[in-house]
């Protein structure tokens, strides 16, 4: 029950630093968080049916639910991937305006077009 | 018509942040018990169907196949955007004088052969330990990759194990010694013919009666072996992906 | 033990989102990722705790350090 207000806490985060922070790396960050955020939230909900990891060595014990676990996986490497894109982004955008705040771009591309 | 007064972007943020916390609320207040039966069958019946002692291999590349097709075409995508992005961005291909109304770019870690002697933080210990780390985290790698159904392990983790042991012999590079999987046509080439392979051994299936992405093997004596094949192809295609992007970033691309 | 690693993780967080320095967010940002693989691991889920080590404390820091490498470091405004 803690855990989930604290894991509401970090979604709650990680919103607030893609909506009101006005750096674009700052919004990244908070896209990160928002990420770890999620994955966390399934694997610790997986992690309630057992004890012990999902691989098979003997054959009484009660294992953790893998679907979870196999689903965060792709989920996690996606993430880098959706990351690396935003900064290739975030740095064409710094070549072109000379700055990472988005007012300061939003008013250097209007002048410019 | 006049422009109506803005909120204060505190009360905009406030206002955002509330909605979101009252629609995930019942997310996270919800008591009901998370169900048993998935775990149950697996645990049953996920050996024998598969082969394999380690659950979660058994599930990515053999009950859930096609998300595993879904996360190799979106690292494609990825690699593609970024590929096209990175081709713009000028002062990896012309480093920009240093006038001081013009934007100031430093690339500390440029990979090119030029820049060796005259960037500041490409030590004699940098290159010196990654280049000897280098092979030992490929090992690793490679290792991690191929274990994926005996011990936790799998594609995705020696994958990303890989693209680090690749980052770490590209920044190792000494006098005029580069290895030969930091171009990045061989990496490209990698990531492409290993796509290509993922998509006939699913094929193959077809062919064996199983059906798309079923095990053909699952007849024979060793039908963990298509789990294994599986494992190998998809970590050298989200390891070449992962370092040809990070390779390309750091200026190294050609 | 997992509510400590959450009180620390979720505190990492707001100090990364309001660093005047960039890359002292990127620090703890690393930081946050070392800490969910030691907790997934304390979750028996060890294929995504190397997961997460490999990915979060490896790939994403080098590419944020690169993104900032090639730009700015101070967050003018703080905001």
């Amino acid at each position: 029950m803690v855990e989930r207000a604290l894991l509401l806490c970090l979604l709650l985060l990680g919103f607030w630093g893609v909506v009101a922070k006005k750096n674009i790396i700052k919004k990244i960050f908070g896209l990160n968080i928002l990420n770890a955020a999620a994955v966390m939230l399934f694997i610790l909900e997986g992690n309630r049916i057992g004890t012990e990891a999902p691989i098979l060595e003997s054959d009484l014990a009660l294992v953790v639910d893998p679907i979870p676990q196999a689903l965060m996986l792709t989920a996690i490497v996606i993430g880098v991937c959706v990351t690396a894109l935003a900064l290739a982004l975030a740095v064409h955008l710094y070549q072109i305006t000379g700055s990472f705040d988005i007012d300061t771009i939003r008013e250097r591309v209007k002048d410019a077009t | 018509m006049g422009k109506r007064k803005a909120w204060s972007p505190i009360l905009q943020a406030g206002l955002a942040i509330g909605a979101m916390g009252i629609v995930l609320l019942p997310v996270f207040l919800c008591q009901t018990p998370w169900p048993t039966a998935a775990r149950d069958y697996l645990v049953q019946h996920g050996q024998d169907e598969s082969g394999a002692i380690n659950l979660v291999s058994a599930i990515y590349l053999g009950y859930r196949a096609f998300d595993t097709l879904g996360e190799t075409i979106v690292l494609l995508v990825a690699v593609i955007g970024t590929m096209g992005l990175l081709s713009r961005v000028e002062s990896l291909v012309n480093p920009i004088g240093d006038d001081d109304n013009s934007i100031q770019t430093v690339s500390a870690f440029s990979l090119r052969g030029e820049k060796r002697s005259s960037h500041v933080l490409r030590t004699h210990l940098l290159e010196v330990v990654t280049g000897k780390i280098g092979p030992i985290v490929l090992l690793f790698g490679f290792y991690v990759m191929l274990y994926g159904h005996l011990s936790p392990g799998g594609g995705f983790q020696g994958g990303v194990i890989i693209a680090s042991g690749i980052v770490f012999l590209a920044l190792g590079n000494q006098q005029d010694n580069t290895s030969v999987l930091s171009k990045s046509s061989i990496l490209g080439g990698i990531e492409s013919v290993s796509f290509l392979l993922f998509i006939v051994v699913a094929i193959s299936g077809i062919f064996f009666g199983k059906g798309f992405f079923g095990n053909p093997l699952a007849d024979s004596a060793y039908p963990v072996g298509f789990i294994v094949l599986m494992n190998s192809i998809i970590g050298l295609k989200v390891g070449a992906s992962i370092g040809f992007m990070c390779i390309a970033m750091m200026g190294g691309h050609d | 033990m997992t509510t400590i690693l959450l009180i620390l993780i979720v505190l990492l967080a707001a100090y990364t989102l309001s660093s005047r320095d960039l890359l002292h967010g990127v620090i703890a940002l690393s930081a946050i990722s070392l800490l969910s693989a030691i907790l997934f691991y304390i979750l028996q889920a060890p294929d995504v705790a190397i997961t997460e080590a490999a990915v979060g404390a490896g790939v994403s820091t080098v590419i944020f350090v690169w993104a900032i490498r090639h730009s700015q470091r101070k967050d003018d405004n703080h905001g």
